[in-house]
């Protein structure tokens, strides 16, 4: 809390991430700084290196070379130069993820799928965690789905669920990749309600999305990834009002019609 | 031939031989089946998540293993455990019962591996990605998340291979060691009758199986039921 406002959360130097030997370079040289507070969003043409980068930022992917820095830790070093291991899970503890699939455990209830984590690596009583749960489930209306199963939902239902499950965590960051890309378009505007709604509560977020209506309106960065690099980055106003590089001028032609 | 014999001949040997059939034949039958589907299943448990460990000459082992099985018959092996067996573990010496569940659960434990094996990597690597980003470690994840899933997948194929199993375990009457197969063999030779009493063993056979494989479907479909995505 005694954070200041513009305090670097998450510090990513000369990130790069290739597959096949070489052959495919999903991030080549991501340099930049996620505040505190920040609503970070990414946005580039498909196969960029959007998800890529933002998996990395957890490392489900694993970079291939370069640092990330998470509150102090530089979580792609398996040891400390003090030689202290890695604790993992406990960084990812506090970077909550919310995938275009839901990902939402299909054998567990709503309830369940929420109160897992938190009991099995918090040590919170079921009564607690439940308590926990109920609340968020509250906050973004489906207190009364607790007890249903994910099938039984429908995939904005879902993809809320998702976003509260992870909230369950008390993350400080959440990680958003494409959360409305599988939804019916009847869908998408109750998803980007309950993001909207985190982004006001001061929640420190980065989001890949092709929604260039949440971009500008929520985001206070944006990020214009293209072929592994940063071609582009500034505020919605400068990216979506007065773009400099040909490939946003490029991109942003194509999207905002 | 004459119909009318044939069915008046399996009416009298079943009502004279039925103990024989039904008790000590379907009796062994069962044992052996159930014992081979149970310890098959721990074995190929183990010799899946051997497949699947990062440590790779353990991982060959566990493939070399379940092809050389998969690769030769199994009444070859039958043989080769009914003989050599004995040979190298002193106290299966005359047991041939042992040997030849041993065995069936050899065999059975390399196609159970590839079941189990596929079975876990059925499930959406998407789980395993969100149970990590939750902060759950791997085992936790394993037990919590993937397991569960995976069970779904692997029984309906264990049900199978306990069906499987039951008309395979008919090979072990080679050695006459007491099950539905070994009870016809006894009787065709005290009655000198090759048809009728293979009819009777074929109904028992085919009814048993046929109500497992309506017992195991009832309780697939039961457990699929209301949690499927
Ligand atoms: N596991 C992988 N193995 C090999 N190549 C991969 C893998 N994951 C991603 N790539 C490649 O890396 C590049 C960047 O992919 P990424 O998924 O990050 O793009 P993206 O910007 O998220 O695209 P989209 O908008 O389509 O989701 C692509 O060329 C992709 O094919
Ligand atoms: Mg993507």
């Amino acid at each position: 809390m005694e954070k200041q406002d513009n305090e670097s959360l998450i510090s990513v130097r000369e990130l790069k991430k290739y597959f096949n030997d070489g052959e495919i370079k999903a991030l080549d040289g991501i340099t930049v700084d996620i505040n505190k507070g920040d609503v970070m969003v990414v946005i580039g043409p498909s196969g960029g290196g959007k998800s890529t980068f933002l998996r990395s930022l957890n490392l489900l992917e694993v970079p291939t070379s370069g640092q990330i820095i998470f509150e102090g830790v530089d979580i792609t070093k398996k040891k400390s130069d003090d030689g202290k291991k890695l604790d993992l899970p406990l960084h990812r503890r506090k970077i909550g993820m919310v995938f275009q699939h839901f990902n939402l455990f299909p054998h567990k209830t709503i309830l369940q799928n929420m109160t897992l984590a938190p009991m099995k690596t918090k040590g919170l009583s079921q009564a607690e965690a439940e308590e926990k749960a109920l609340a968020l489930l509250e906050r973004v209306g489906l207190k009364d789905r607790a007890d249903a199963y994910p099938s039984q939902l429908s995939g904005g239902q879902k993809q809320r669920v998702a976003i509260v499950r992870a909230l369950a965590m008390e993350p400080d960051v959440m990680l958003f990749d494409e959360p409305t890309s599988a939804l019916d378009p009847e869908m998408v505007g109750e998803v980007l309600a309950v993001m909207k709604e985190l982004a006001k509560s001061g929640m420190t977020m980065v989001v890949v999305t092709h929604e260039m209506g949440f971009a500008k309106e929520v985001g206070n960065r944006i990020l214009f990834i293209s072929e592994g690099k940063i071609v582009e980055e500034g505020t919605p106003d400068q990216i979506f009002n007065d773009p400099q590089s040909p490939r946003l001028q490029d991109f942003l032609s194509k999207v905002l019609i | 031939m004459n119909f009318q014999v044939i069915g008046r001949n399996i009416i009298q040997i079943a009502v004279k031989y039925w103990d024989k059939f039904l008790i000590d034949g379907l009796s062994y039958t069962f044992a052996l089946s159930a014992i081979t589907v149970a310890f098959g299943a721990i074995f190929g448990a183990v010799l899946a998540l051997q497949k699947m460990s990062k440590i790779a000459p353990l991982r060959w082992l566990s493939v070399a293993y379940v092809e050389i099985i998969r690769g030769t018959p199994m009444l070859l092996q039958l043989y080769m455990f009914y003989f050599a067996l004995p040979m190298l573990i002193p106290a299966l010496n005359k047991q041939k019962f042992a040997c030849i569940a041993i065995a069936l659960v050899c065999n059975s434990a390399a196609y159970v591996s590839e079941v189990i094996r596929s079975g876990i990597q059925a499930v959406d690597y998407g789980q395993t990605e969100a149970a990590l980003s939750l902060g759950l470690t791997k085992t936790q994840n394993f037990f919590s998340v993937v397991l569960p899933q995976a069970v779904k997948n692997i029984l309906p194929a264990l049900g199978n291979e306990f069906i499987m199993i039951i008309k395979d375990t008919s090979l072990a009457s080679t050695f006459f060691i007491g099950d539905l197969m070994t009870q016809y063999v006894l009787i065709k030779g005290t009655t000198y009758l090759p048809i009728e009493p293979l009819v009777i063993v074929g109904v028992i056979y085919f009814t048993v199986t046929f109500i497992l494989s309506k017992v195991f479907g009832f309780f697939e479909r039961r457990m699929r039921h209301g949690e499927a995505r």
